[in-house]
């Protein structure tokens, strides 16, 4: 009797649990469920070494994480949604991301004008409704200058906003000075970001001593805005010889070694592959010698 | 139980030449040949476009070809196994199926050479290799031993056929036509004398002694053209042998396959008996066995640790991506046909042979997953690559090349003279 209740308990127990986890699974499935709205972002970059260009952005939120949606094809227009004004089509990639880059049959109302507005559509399909966005820039520039005062390095960047034909000076624009390395930019100070004076500048210090640059010393130092309301994505780049040169490391091959060139192969091993090679391949001769003998007993038997 | 005429010499030569290709013979020979064309115009296209006609780019740098390559120099270990191994321990029962396991070696490594002149991008500076090559590169090692072993099986075809050639020139009417003067080029000289003999059979014993290091230095080299590059799936020191263990199975898969094949198409029943299907059954169970193993070790250890930097491979082959196509190269090139021929039942005839095209299918799939999803994964991953880099699937132009050096080969078993009357005599 009382193993039977025993069974009764544990069955419960287990009955018990089962519904508790199919309930917790439900629970985060219905949040998981939950329909959250795509949203399109532009940003508009633009570099002294590349042509202009905006990335569109699909993303969604879930789970207070903005999360990136693919897939999704959109036009962007300049100023205004007509044909003529189509600066391309892209569908997102899987991080959410698409590329149009400026045509070149739009560079003559590019260079006259000093603001733009860049429009973003996407049709709706089954899965998501119709998006829509827009950007609208002033054109800008950064101008990136060495200085070598008394043995103390600094950069002095320059913002420029384009006003009819000519380039003026704007202040309180925030700005990063960095220094191009491998896999990422490193800041050339302590200091995160600088903001331009009221004559539009801004000068940092050099406090990179002895960063390895090229084998002549070169580094590329860049100036940068990011995602500037007015503005957008300015970069600036320069090369400086304020590099330690990197030094010649032909000392490594020139001596015999396995990652030296074919006249600098390490005497042992050459010594164990020519005794394999040589061992092999005179079995090898030695067979087809062989084979010569075999068809000459052939001939003198037929004679 | 049928009541059969004891062989004699002549029955063995009548039943064991080859015969003319029949209805059947001619569309299996017709498709090869068309898949070999196909293979042919897509080759064309990318010596004339370049490498771009294939889906590799900077990540997946080696694709099917590459593991077309490696499934090749699998496969033709088999000649070492068959005829060396078995020859050496004095094994008798083997004898009918020499000739197979020799053919099948010669056109795989005949094609593992092809194949990797195909995944040049500039094919025609292939002497380069042999003019400027750095003795320090595993590419440099592998190159010498392919020809050593291309060379090696060649003549290890050639010996043991002599005999054989003699009755295939006397009996021209027997034989494909335009094979009679091939066969008068290659072996008129032989009389058959004792001193011939004498030299044949040294030959034949120098070969078998001297293939079976050649053929663990193939398969040994091969597999370190990835163990001495340091990438997630690569990063082994057991390369060697787990490489060279997957490369017996496969083989011995294949000449189970071509077993049943040869016996059904030219009704050899009298000389591919189901003993025969029953040993090399058992053989598969083992070389699968120990495959098994070494993937174990290959697999489970990485698993168990789970460093950082083979995570994303590890869990993309078991559960990701690649997931469908490593379960099912585990299941069908080794857990099914283990569970078919455990069985005498599954050492008949038809489930050894189904068992054994499942090794080779497994095999192959096998080969693509060493090769492909490691590259996907490196290291150090490229910065501002496209993302259509970060994927690969062949295209056409592959999926054609690569089926068309398989037709290839399998055409070259198809014409090679498949038995070996001659020491079927001795036998008798």
């Amino acid at each position: 009797m009382n193993n039977m209740k025993q069974l009764q308990y544990k069955l419960r127990i287990v009955i018990l649990s089962v519904i508790l986890i199919l309930g917790i699974k439900v629970i985060s499935f219905a949040q998981d469920s939950t329909v959250s709205t795509v949203l399109l972002d532009l940003k508009y970059y633009v570099s002294d070494q590349q042509v202009p260009y905006v990335m569109v952005k699909t993303k969604t939120k879930k789970e207070r994480k903005f999360l990136p949606v693919k897939g999704i094809p959109v036009s962007v227009y300049l100023n205004e949604e007509s044909g003529a004004s189509l600066l391309g089509k892209v569908v997102t990639n899987e991080n959410g991301e698409g590329k149009i880059i400026i045509p070149a049959s739009f560079k003559s109302i590019w260079d006259s004008s000093s603001a733009f507005t860049f429009k973003a559509t996407s049709e709706p399909d089954g899965k998501t409704a119709a998006l829509s966005g827009e950007l609208t820039i002033k054109k800008a520039r950064l101008v990136l200058d060495t200085l070598n005062e008394d043995g103390a390095r600094s950069i002095r960047v320059t913002a420029l906003e384009k006003n009819g034909n000519e380039w003026i000076p704007v202040k309180d624009v925030e700005v990063k000075i960095m220094v191009k390395r491998l896999l990422g930019d490193l800041p050339i100070s302590e200091t995160e970001s600088y903001t331009t004076d009221s004559t539009g500048q801004v000068v940092g210090e050099f406090k990179r001593d002895s960063l390895p640059g090229d084998i002549k010393g070169n580094l590329i130092l860049l100036a940068r805005t990011e995602d500037n309301d007015l503005y957008g994505n300015l970069l600036v780049e320069k090369n400086c010889k304020w590099g330690t040169p990197l030094k010649d490391n032909n000392d490594a091959y020139n001596s015999r070694s396995l990652w030296g060139t074919r006249y600098k192969t390490p005497v042992w091993l050459l010594g164990i592959a020519y005794s394999i090679i040589v061992g092999v391949w005179g079995i090898i001769i030695f067979l087809v010698v062989q084979i010569f003998k075999i068809k000459k007993l052939g001939i003198e038997q037929k004679i | 139980m049928k009541n059969l005429t004891p062989l004699t010499a002549d029955i063995i030569t009548n039943n064991l030449v080859p015969q003319k290709f029949g209805k059947r013979g001619m569309i299996w020979t017709g498709v090869l040949v068309a898949f070999c064309i196909v293979g042919a115009y897509a080759y064309f296209l990318q010596l004339k476009n370049g490498l771009g006609v294939t889906a590799m780019r900077d990540y997946v740098s080696w694709g099917i070809y590459i593991s077309n390559f490696v499934f090749f120099v699998a496969i033709s270990l088999v000649g070492s196994l068959i005829t060396a191994v078995f020859r050496l321990a004095n094994v008798k029962w083997s004898t009918p199926l020499t000739r197979i396991a020799e053919i099948i070696a010669v056109s795989a490594i005949v094609f593992a050479s092809l194949i990797i002149v195909v995944d040049m991008g500039r094919p025609e500076r292939l002497l380069n290799l042999f003019m400027y090559g750095r003795l320090q590169s595993p590419i440099m090692w592998d190159v010498i031993v392919i020809t050593t072993y291309l060379f090696i099986s060649l003549l290890l075809l050639f010996f043991p056929l002599l005999p054989d050639l003699k009755i295939l020139i006397k009996r021209k009417d027997l034989s494909v036509k335009s094979f009679g003067k091939f066969y008068s080029f290659l072996g008129s000289f032989w009389k058959g004398t004792r001193l011939q003999e004498k030299l044949n059979k040294r030959a034949v014993n120098i070969l078998c002694v001297t293939i079976i290091p050649v053929a663990f230095c193939i398969h040994t080299v091969t597999s370190w053209l990835f163990a001495t590059t340091y990438r997630p799936g690569w990063d082994s020191t057991n390369f060697g042998a787990y490489f060279i263990s997957g490369a017996f199975l496969v083989g011995a898969g294949a000449v189970i396959v071509a077993m049943y094949v040869f016996r059904k198409a030219y009704a050899l029943e009298r000389y591919i008996t189901e003993l025969h299907f029953d040993k090399m059954g058992r053989i598969v169970v083992l070389l699968a066995l120990l495959y098994l193993y070494f993937n174990v070790n290959e697999y489970l250890i990485p698993a168990f640790k789970m460093k950082n930097s083979e995570e994303a491979h590890l869990t993309d082959l078991f559960a990701g991506t690649y997931a469908p196509l490593f379960w099912f190269a585990i299941f069908t090139g080794m857990l099914v046909p283990i569970f078919i021929l455990l069985f005498k039942r599954g050492r008949k005839p038809l489930p050894a042979f189904i068992a054994g095209v499942l090794v080779v299918v497994g095999a192959w799939f096998k080969r693509y997953l060493i090769v492909t999803p490691t590259l996907l994964h490196p290291f150090l991953p490229m910065t501002d690559v496209p993302e259509s880099f970060k994927h690969y699937f062949p295209t056409w132009q592959e999926w054609a090349i690569a089926l068309g050096s398989l037709a290839g080969a399998l055409l070259i078993i198809t014409f090679l003279p498949g038995y070996s009357p001659s020491s079927l005599y001795r036998k008798l």
